[in-house]
């Protein structure tokens, strides 16, 4: 049997993975929002897997959720992306000269 | 299938937003530029209404319905007659400013009410689901908000800013979430507490996992709020966003996100309060430290107040982590005092500016006393606040955070604290000498109207008639909490 | 047998989100996320979460995904400015990636949540039904949140169209209502004019 630790491992990995997509593609915002998915992807990863072992059907209702709001975030994200794109020919989050931190 | 139709009167409150909401938006589309104003003054009655509901309904009892996603109780009334209020103000503020700017539409004001919703709904969260469907609520909605002046450059990158480190707060909290999910098998707060209360009795192997997910929450958490190391993206919000969309993000929410602190980590993590408190006293000191020290080389007013928040928020966490009835108690005073000071500070950026001139750098403010005195002395009583000069309330809100420290043995901390405010103090007070001891630039009379006015005068007269008589809102805190 | 189909998935969904984040062309980069989703997908069957595993496809790969393809295709994105500093991040990224993830899985491994400490559940008999389970609580239980998720999209409806919706004056676009309104006389006017008769005779 497969136990629940290889779905979490797996999980970890995919969470990880999106954090360093995240911190690489810092100045390419399409991948970062798709970093932003993998992460969602890692999380409900997790909610299925703990759902499925604690025979608790919470879990895979909070998936369901959170699979209509990144939906909608993702709209709305692209949305952005598309008034930005619009204002100033680039999508490049790094020289946003007019906003320093 | 046995089902029992739940108990809607204690979200009437909600029910009543939503509804008006999509009115609004319907009402909308039948409205011209001329006729805008029946937007803006629906959205007014919208929430006079509902506070009017939200003061009726009875708080003897904390009462949970909607199978327990929902609860009512003391705390959650009183926050949302604040969020109420200081939105009303924070739209009265905006229609002016939003005339001039060509940003007046329906849209702005349906999504400060959806905005407004989410704060309900995560003010009476009760349940992980719950709070993570308020949170995006709100959050959505503000990313939009941001983004709406689509002309401008600086408000696009703002938003484009806000959202992916929104987005990758909210992943980090779900992740804790998701991991608290795994251990206490379950999505309510209560059963999350009594989980953890008894596996904490017996010492489980999972403790570490616990504090494992405690750690993504608390990140998730921090992100929202915008404590260091998790600030970046407020200056750059605040600063970019339209003045009127900054003032709203920078109030009410925040009363939100101490209600979102409230429910996850003081009702549903508070047998773990001696993890977290280490995590949250190094967060607070960063915050009270970077805020109060960057915020000196701003020549941008918006900045300046954005790194001042940061600063606010570290006060703010020095109740929450005391761990006391008392301390939260001052925390909530100290947010929703905030709230109000931040409130007059971006009203007075709003109240100086007009069309094509936004008056948010600090040489905008020189020599207002001679322009006005009378607002001259409103911003003099604001600065006064922020800094904590008694007898304005920003006095006895740092006062209240500082005696839980005390009370919870960590005098250091409230030292420390205070050696921070006395250098915030500085800034705060290099405006109030810019006002009255420096010659203006620009002599042209303020161009706001009555309305904005009256509400700036009452704003700043709010700050200090509660300083003088702050014991009314403080026991309405403690009574709120402990009822 | 599960083993195996878990570990072949595991390893093909693991490869594809090492390929989203470090492709150079962001369409390679939608269509590896897409085939993430699609392994997922699978995964999620063997923990008899059917009707979400449909989801992810449906709504995922069917819906957002399409979304991020068109948004990449409609953009045009200069790639070369894109990757700079891609691979002077890339060792310092790879290894506080490594640090973290070896520190997650101390916590969620198989100390905490092996066999030993959580039990695999007893696989439902055939005649049960997952969506039927979802969908009892999803409307009665969890009614209030169901109701907050479809006020999130109404939100996302608006904020997508208030952000992006303009009318350009120079597109030409039908607008139906008026054309059914169209009469004919509006548009032909019957002029009467005198016969005007043949010059001279000739």
């Amino acid at each position: 049997m497969i136990a629940l630790s290889d779905f979490l491992v797996l999980s970890a990995i995919l969470f990880c993975l999106s954090m360093a997509g995240i911190f690489l593609n810092r100045k390419n915002v399409i991948i970062l929002l798709m970093a932003i998915e993998l992460m969602l992807l890692a999380v409900n990863m997790n909610f299925v897997a703990f759902s499925h072992y604690l025979g608790d059907d919470a879990g895979q209702i909070f998936v369901f959720f959170i699979l209509t709001v990144a939906a909608a975030e993702s709209a709305i994200g692209l949305a952005i992306l598309v008034v930005l794109f619009r204002n100033r020919r680039a999508i490049n989050v790094e020289d946003m000269g007019s906003l320093k931190g | 299938m046995d089902f029992t139709l739940p108990n809607f009167a204690p979200a009437m409150p909600e029910i009543f937003v939503l509804s008006m909401a999509c009115i609004i938006l319907i009402v909308d589309l039948f409205l011209t530029e001329h006729t805008r104003v029946v937007t803006y003054l629906l959205s007014l009655i919208t929430l006079i209404a509902a506070a009017v509901l939200t003061a009726n309904l009875d708080t003897a009892e904390p009462v949970l319905t909607f199978s327990g996603t929902f609860i009512n109780d003391s705390m959650a009334v009183v926050l949302k007659l604040f969020i109420y209020l200081i939105t009303f103000v924070v739209l009265v503020y905006s229609h002016n400013y939003l005339r001039t700017r060509q940003l007046y539409q329906g849209e702005y004001f349906v999504l400060i009410l959806f905005a407004v919703l989410g704060m309900m709904v995560l003010v009476s969260a009760h349940s992980l689901l719950t709070i993570y469907l308020g949170l995006e609520l709100l959050s959505l909605s503000l990313y939009t908000l941001v983004a709406l002046r689509r002309d401008s450059v600086s408000a696009s990158e703002a938003a484009m800013k806000y959202f992916v480190l929104g987005a990758l707060a909210s992943g980090i909290l779900l992740y804790g979430l998701s991991m608290l999910y795994g251990v206490t098998g379950s999505l309510d707060i209560g059963n999350i507490s009594s989980h953890i209360s008894t596996s904490i009795a017996t010492p489980a192997e999972h403790s570490i996992v616990l504090v494992f997910a405690l750690v993504f929450v608390l990140v998730g958490i921090l992100f929202k709020l915008g404590a260091v190391p998790f600030h970046m993206w407020v200056p750059d919000v605040y600063h970019g966003a339209p003045t009127s969309v900054t003032l709203f993000i920078g109030t009410a929410p925040k009363i939100a996100a101490f209600a979102m602190l409230m429910r996850l980590l003081v009702d549903g993590l508070g047998d773990l309060h001696s993890q977290w408190q280490t995590m949250i006293i190094i967060v607070a000191v960063l915050s009270m430290a970077a805020g109060n020290i960057i915020a000196i080389a701003q020549t941008n007013l918006k900045r300046m107040l954005a790194y001042s928040t940061i600063a606010h928020v570290g006060f703010l966490l020095l109740g929450i982590l005391s761990g006391t009835l008392n301390g939260y108690a001052s925390s909530m005073f100290y947010v929703i005092v905030y709230a109000l000071m931040s409130l007059g500070g971006f009203g007075m950026i709003i109240l100086l500016s007009r069309a094509g001139f936004e008056a948010d750098r600090l040489e905008d403010f020189k020599g207002l006393n001679q322009r006005s005195p009378w607002f001259a002395f409103m911003m003099l009583i604001l600065m006064f606040s922020m800094a904590g000069v008694p007898p304005t309330v920003g006095f006895y809100a740092k006062l209240a955070v500082l005696q839980a420290v005390v009370e919870a043995d960590l005098v250091w901390l409230a030292v420390l604290a205070v050696v921070f405010s006395v250098i915030g103090a500085y800034y705060y007070l290099r405006i109030i000498k810019l006002m009255y001891f420096d010659q203006p630039d620009d002599v042209a009379p303020l161009a706001a109207g009555f309305d904005m006015r009256l509400a700036m005068s009452a704003n700043g007269l709010a700050i200090l008639g509660l300083g003088l008589f702050p014991s009314g809102l403080l026991t309405l805190c403690a009574r709120a909490l402990n009822p | 047998m599960e083993h195996i189909i878990f570990y072949i998935f595991s390893a093909i969904l693991v490869l594809s989100a090492l390929m989203v984040i470090t492709v150079r062309n962001p369409v390679h980069a939608a269509l590896f996320l897409v085939l993430a989703f699609f392994t997922s997908a699978a995964l999620w069957l063997l923990l008899e979460a059917e009707f979400l595993a449909l989801i992810l496809v449906l709504v995922y790969v069917g819906a957002v995904m399409v979304l991020f393809l068109f948004v990449v295709m409609m953009l045009d994105i200069n790639l070369t400015v894109l990757r700079e500093g891609f691979t002077s991040y890339l060792p310092v990224g790879a290894l506080i990636a490594t640090l973290i993830l070896i520190e997650m899985a101390l916590v969620v491994g198989p100390e905490h949540f092996g066999l030993d400490s959580v039990a695999a559940p007893v696989p439902h008999t055939a005649g049960y039904s997952n969506t039927q389970a979802l969908g009892n609580v999803l409307y009665t239980v969890y009614v209030y949140p169901f109701e907050i998720a479809g006020v999130i999209l109404l939100v996302a409806i608006i904020g997508a169209i208030a952000l992006t919706l303009r009318r350009r004056p120079q597109t030409k676009y039908q607008d139906p209502s008026q054309q059914v309104l169209v009469r004919s006389k509006d548009r032909v006017r019957i002029i009467k004019m005198p016969s005007e008769k043949k010059r001279g005779g000739a």
